[in-house]
């Protein structure tokens, strides 16, 4: 397998698992297969046809989002309308602008990370060196939650070159990290396989239920606890703390919950603890989002199986429907020059007893013809009919020897 | 077990090395920062303390109004006179923001309010980010057939170089044109089109949302009153994600023009190279009838370009 994506935090963990080794899935669309074009083809067909797939599901989410959130919006921007009124009603000496003012410039400190209500302490700053370390850290995992950000031009050009070095050197320790991971979990549950082995228990089965553990365990460890955790201590609600778990487990990093972010006191090793859940959590959520991934894939791949199994289902039916077709159109033509044949001939019976020249010009494929069909007059095995009726019958069609037929009736009359 | 231990060796020196970073980041962000917030601080302050002079208000009431501001604002609402007018929920917007959250950028200007919306976000991303790497790792495989392979050959029989030589040729053509394109390029388009944004801030915002940081301080299209605003929000989203995907090409060059040079080699957790043979997978692939085509995929050599496995996005 190739070697691990260390330059991508996000893909790290997942090369260099081999023991949860989802990812040494075969290749799926882009198969190096044998014919070069014809992949070619088929790999436009899929990359259009997912990426349509996406575009659909972000528009689903949109309209839901839109849904849900905008009354919420709008009850907000009822009240703080509200508020503004009041509060410019019950102190009559301010005025509007310099109402307006105060609110930008207080804005504008939020933004820089100053909090304005209350008292701004000259001891808590957003830039000790304990923040600094973790905005360092969500820069270089890629979560940047925001809440604090260089304002500085300083701070944003070495924020540029200090991300550019430092995402592959996460990326590299992701990897390091995924692999021990990886190691623990692959012991554990080799352990539970041997004792699934001892009860007679399908292959297939146990590598589900292992699976299945190893997301539950996972789960636990590092979602369902974390969230317990920050509950209790930030104050947020459950949903709260899960959202901000899997928003920042899976890099997305809103920032609109930050675990360490209030002005609660916190207690000395909380964000070192923090910080360090975060990137085994990392490692975590990279090996479930490959495995959705793949089933994803698995997905796709079935039904693109399904889908070509189909299409040559179809073609076979096609083909073998339209052979019988054929066929049965040969089968009519002869019979209907049989029966024609059939007349002729009498007619040439009749008209020689009658004392008629018989010996009229026969277009010559037609003497073939007759003197063929007058030798399997006695109607031998339709394939062998066929057979002739094909040599000859190739390229006429049903029509032919009908109206050949009739001239010839008519000459004969 | 020597390999085992060079691995958590090896593994260590990475967490080390990791720390000192982190820790030489926080020094030198502290240093630039701590002051123009000292400055700000006592700014806001004199602006608080002016005001209560002037008018009639108490603290307490300016903090109690203050206090719900900020709260509003956290959400996006702005209580400024014209901000009533646009609403950050719109069909635009809302595709923006889901795909802020697909792509993992998550700037954060909108969050969900609603607990139905905090939810359905939670369900949606775990869906929704490895569909985007999947649909992300598709597009570069296909993208690099045109774009690093056919140069790449094209280079070895037209110029007659060693593979080396070209993939090292092709790699700094490639990244000087993603830089141009991609950075400066777009870099300029924004700081004409937002007032407030000069060259060097634009050109951060490009930066940080390629590498779907996002921290959220820069965001397009948040001006209110902005002209075309959801043709506008539409083409960042564009942007974004054809940026992300060559983002990922280069990347995956990159990895080519390591692997060609031995470079992942050297820099391979050991234990990773030798111990994947016959380690067996926790999960076999779900349909037993993949399993033949697995070995043979297991068996390729180091060619990062053929892993598919989505997760194996160069970023």
């Amino acid at each position: 397998m190739a070697a691990p994506d260390l330059l991508d935090p996000k893909s790290a963990t997942h090369n260099t698992k081999p023991r949860l080794s989802f990812s040494s899935k075969p290749i799926v669309y882009n198969s190096g297969d044998d014919c070069d074009t014809i992949t070619t083809v088929m790999k436009w067909k899929t990359v259009v046809a997912i990426f349509l797939l996406v575009v659909l599901y972000l528009i689903i989410g949109a309209t839901v989002f839109k849904a849900l959130e905008q009354p919420q919006e709008s009850t907000q921007k009822y009240l703080i309308v509200q508020e503004k009124i009041n509060f410019l009603s019950r102190h009559a000496c301010v005025n509007v602008s310099e109402l307006e003012d105060l609110v930008k410039q207080v804005v504008l400190a939020i933004r820089a990370g100053v909090n304005p209500s209350g008292h701004p302490s000259n001891e808590s700053s957003m830039w000790d060196l304990s923040s600094s370390f973790f905005f360092a850290g969500t820069v270089i995992t890629t979560i940047g939650f925001g809440n604090v950000s260089p304002h500085t031009k300083g701070g944003r050009i070495f924020c540029i070159i200090y991300a550019l070095l430092g995402i592959p050197l996460f990326g590299f320790l992701l990897a390091g990290v995924g692999d021990q991971l990886g190691t623990i979990f692959g012991k554990g549950i080799a352990k539970v396989e041997k004792m699934f082995v001892k009860w007679n228990v399908s292959q297939t089965k146990i590598r589900v239920t292992s699976t299945v553990l190893f997301i539950l365990f996972g789960c636990l460890l590092f979602v369902a606890l974390p969230a317990l955790i920050f509950q209790h201590i930030e104050g947020w609600s459950a949903l709260e703390s899960i959202y901000f778990v899997v928003i920042t487990l899976t890099t997305i990093g809103f920032g609109d919950f930050v675990a360490g972010g209030s002005e609660i006191e916190y207690l000395d090793y909380y964000k070192p603890i923090v910080w360090f859940w975060i990137l085994v959590g990392l490692a975590y959520f990279a090996a479930v989002l490959s495995m959705i991934g793949d089933w994803l894939r698995v997905i796709s791949k079935k039904t693109k199986e399904e889908v070509g199994e189909f299409r040559a289902h179809a073609a076979e039916w096609t083909a073998n429907v339209s052979a019988e077709f054929k066929e049965t159109r040969r089968r009519l033509s002869v019979e209907i020059y049989d029966k024609f044949q059939r007349a002729a001939y009498i007619k040439r019976k009749l008209s020689s007893e009658l004392g008629q020249n018989p010996g009229q010009d026969m277009m010559p494929c037609k003497r073939t013809l007759s003197v063929n069909f007058t030798d399997e007059l006695e109607k031998e095995g339709l394939p062998t009919l066929t057979k002739n009726g094909s040599l000859y019958l190739n390229g006429l069609t049903p029509d032919f020897p009908d109206r050949g037929e009739i001239s010839i009736i008519e000459h004969l009359k | 077990m020597s390999t085992a231990f060079r691995s958590c060796f090896v593994l260590s020196g990475f967490i080390l090395a990791y720390f000192t970073y982190l820790l030489l980041g926080a020094l030198v962000f502290s240093a630039i920062e701590r002051p123009v917030e000292e400055t700000l601080k006592s700014n806001l302050d004199s602006l608080k303390a002016e005001f209560l002079n002037l008018s009639c208000i108490n603290a307490t009431a300016l903090e109690a109004f203050l206090e719900k501001v900020l709260k509003a604002n956290k959400y996006g609402v702005s209580v400024l006179e014209n901000g009533t007018l646009h609403t950050n929920w719109d069909l635009a917007s809302s595709l923006f923001f889901a795909n802020t959250m697909v792509t993992t950028v998550g700037y954060g200007h909108t969050t969900p309010l609603s607990d139905g919306g905090k939810a359905f976000s939670i369900v949606y991303a775990l869906i929704g980010v490895p569909f985007t790497m999947l649909v992300l790792t598709a597009c570069v495989q296909r993208l690099m057939h045109p774009l690093t392979y056919g140069p790449i050959s094209m280079c070895q029989r037209r110029a007659g170089l060693q593979p080396r030589a070209a993939s090292v040729v092709h790699f700094i053509v490639l990244l000087v044109l993603v830089v141009l394109f991609f950075f400066v390029v777009p870099a300029l388009v924004f700081s004409t089109i937002e007032e407030t944004w000069s060259f060097l801030d634009s050109f951060y915002f490009c930066f940080i949302s390629l590498c779907t940081i996002g921290l959220g301080d820069f965001v397009p299209a948040e001006k209110p009153g902005q002209r075309l605003r959801a043709l506008y929000k539409i083409s960042v989203m564009v942007y974004l994600f054809v940026g992300l995907m060559v983002m990922f090409l280069v990347l995956r060059t990159f990895h080519k023009l390591a692997d060609v040079h031995g470079w992942t080699a050297f820099f391979q957790l050991p234990s990773y190279e030798e111990e994947h043979e016959d380690k067996e997978p926790i999960v076999e692939r779900e349909p037993d009838d993949e399993s033949p085509e697995a070995e043979k995929a297991s068996i390729k050599p180091q060619n990062p370009s053929s892993q598919v496995s989505y997760n194996s996005i160069n970023r």
